[in-house]
């Protein structure tokens, strides 16, 4: 590995065979050992170590509230985990919450790249304003929502299910409605991120293919089914593992929105770990809980990469 | 009506159902800012109305001002922002230009770092936070937010240094200048514009983030996206100056977000198409 790395990387590429070589090689090694060590050592401690100290803690009960009942478990944190009808609810609201908006961003973001690829003007007014959603903090994001958009009568949302004649609805009181409420604020704010990424790449493909393609007399459909799609598969690929990986652990929208609730209707995985931490204060139980959801985000994640890789 | 023509309304149609979708919330949110309590309650919702800056000023300057927050929100953005990059542009520099052993690894690890979910880095964060009296500290915000920034940051520099010709830094060693003062004189004002790009999006990410934020702040460290909740209550809703608070909140991201325009696919996608092409 380190040969195919020296002959890419340049500088003094023919030098490794004499003493001189070898001395500007061990150089050039602890040149880079110096610049590395200060990002390395911060990212062993702000990752892999709290990684291996969750994992300890996980066998752990270790409840704030209750210290004196605290000691080593081993792995009953996890044999009470699959029994716990909540962490299986939360692990399905989950797999919804990230299945539903990361197929919606997509799917709208596509469409709406394909449309606008073919507008002649007003293409910059679409790339200033799906900036800024994209750009805003989700907790914001999840408060504006909550309250002038979803608030009962004069939240605009309600105002216009009132107008439209379905009446005002609870929007986060209802189990369902709270679900489609915070599945359209994720959907709201991450679609012009599959948009800005899907229109970029649209707009590198090339041309002649499609120009063959229209001499050929193949229909708009057969051209986006044929042509455009296969292209763009990486990209949309890429849109779909970044975004899942995101809505995987999505916390500031929720927790502003719902908290969860009704009840654990919208409660993620991600959320109920916060929540048996630092609400209930279990922090062993949610500690089990913290690395059920890394292993299901390695499994979700090893899906698609293997799925990127087929075909 | 013609096919063409019926196609163009239609694409006009649709095109502004979603500029209006994507922008509304936002505008309505500023609107109601400048409104009274008793304005933004109004059924039907007001378009029109006589603006007033009496939220703003009640929130700057009432009692339970947010100035200390959006001083908090600056301290930790700006500490993380300085803090990253004094670690990132050396790291970034040696995985884009040097030689050694294990660089492909140490690439892969950097990336790896990135999927562990935040709950499970906070959760064992917070206890040693306690232990050392470092929860309500910025030092113990800042820390923990290279987690997510030191990644993003390292991965965004690679691919601006790997964009630098090799010719520039052998000329600089022929002449007998050091590694070190090729770094700083040659090649880091080649990547300047790289630099403030990354340093947008790492102050950004930073002024945003939440669930770090509301675990480990208290009296002393708010930022105002936590400090937010002070307006809303089981009791009452401080309508127009939660409005007020959140356009507050957004201002900075969205005026760095239109300034950095061309750059912000790069910078949302970094990472992905590099190191994911890679694995």
């Amino acid at each position: 590995m380190a040969s195919t790395a020296m002959t890419s990387a340049g500088i003094s590429s023919e030098a490794p065979r004499t003493d001189f070589g070898r001395v500007l090689e061990q150089r050039e090694r602890r040149f880079a050992a110096a610049l590395l060590a200060p990002a390395f050592l911060a990212l062993l401690a702000t990752t892999t170590f709290p990684l291996l100290f969750l994992v300890y803690t996980s066998a752990f009960r270790m409840d704030l509230a209750m210290p004196f009942t605290n000691g080593f478990v081993g792995l009953e944190n996890y044999r009470v985990l699959l029994s716990d009808e909540r962490f299986w609810s939360s692990l399905l609201v989950s797999l919804v919450y990230t299945g539903s908006t990361v197929a919606l961003q997509v799917i709208i973001g596509l469409a709406l790249a394909l449309l606008v690829m073919d507008m002649k003007r007003g293409q910059g007014w679409f790339r200033v304003i799906a900036i800024l959603p994209v750009v805003l903090s989700p907790a914001v994001v999840g408060m504006i929502w909550r309250t002038f958009m979803l608030a009962p009568e004069f939240g605009i949302v309600d105002f216009l299910a009132i107008n439209a004649g379905l009446g005002s609805k609870n929007w986060l009181g209802d189990p369902t409605l709270a679900m489609v409420s915070v599945i359209a604020i994720h959907t709201w704010q991450w679609t012009p991120f599959a948009f800005m990424v899907l229109l970029a790449s649209l707009a590198s493909l090339p041309d002649d293919i499609y120009e063959a393609a229209r001499l050929d007399r193949a229909s708009a459909w057969q051209r986006f089914r044929r042509i455009t799609l296969p292209l763009l598969r990486p990209a949309i690929v890429m849109v779909v593992i970044m975004r899942t990986m995101v809505a995987l652990t999505a916390f500031a929208a929720i927790f502003t929105v719902t908290a969860g609730g009704p009840g654990t209707a919208t409660e993620i995985l991600n959320l109920y770990a916060y929540r048996k931490s630092f609400t209930e204060l279990s922090i062993g139980y949610g500690s089990a809980l913290a690395v059920a959801l890394l292993i299901v985000t390695i499994v979700i994640s090893g899906i698609l990469f293997a799925m990127r890789r087929a075909k | 009506m013609t096919a063409r023509r019926f196609r163009i309304i239609a694409l006009l149609g649709i095109s502004t159902v979603f500029l209006l979708a994507w922008a509304f919330p936002i505008v309505w949110s500023v609107l109601n800012s400048l409104k009274t309590d008793t304005d933004v309650l109004a059924y039907p919702p007001k378009l029109v109305f006589s603006p007033t800056l009496e939220a703003y000023r009640d929130v700057l300057f009432g009692s339970g001002s947010i100035l200390p927050n959006l001083l908090s929100s600056i301290i930790i953005s700006v500490g993380t922002t300085i803090v990253t990059m004094l670690m990132a542009v050396p790291a970034a520099y040696a995985l884009a230009r040097l030689r050694f052993r294990g660089k492909k690894l140490a690439g892969f690890y950097v990336l790896a770092t990135q999927m562990l979910p935040p709950v499970g880095i906070i959760i064992p964060y917070f206890l040693v936070l306690r232990n050392i009296g470092w929860i309500d500290t910025y030092q113990g915000i800042i820390l923990i937010y290279l987690s997510f920034s030191l990644p993003f940051a390292i991965w965004l520099l690679v691919s601006y240094f790997e964009d630098i010709p090799f010719e520039m830094e052998e000329a600089a060693y022929l002449d007998g200048a050091s590694r070190l003062k090729t770094l700083w004189r040659i090649i880091i004002p080649q990547v300047r514009g790289g630099i403030a790009v990354t340093v947008v999006f790492v102050f950004l990410n930073a002024w945003n983030e939440f669930l770090f934020a509301v675990v480990l702040s208290g009296n002393t460290v708010r930022p105002v996206t936590v400090a937010m909740f002070n307006f809303v209550s089981v009791e009452q809703t401080l309508w127009a100056k939660l409005a007020a608070v959140s356009v507050l909140a957004m201002l900075p991201v969205v005026v760095l977000g239109v300034v950095a325009q061309k750059h912000i696919v790069k910078g949302l996608t970094v990472g992905a198409v590099k190191g994911g092409g890679r694995r």
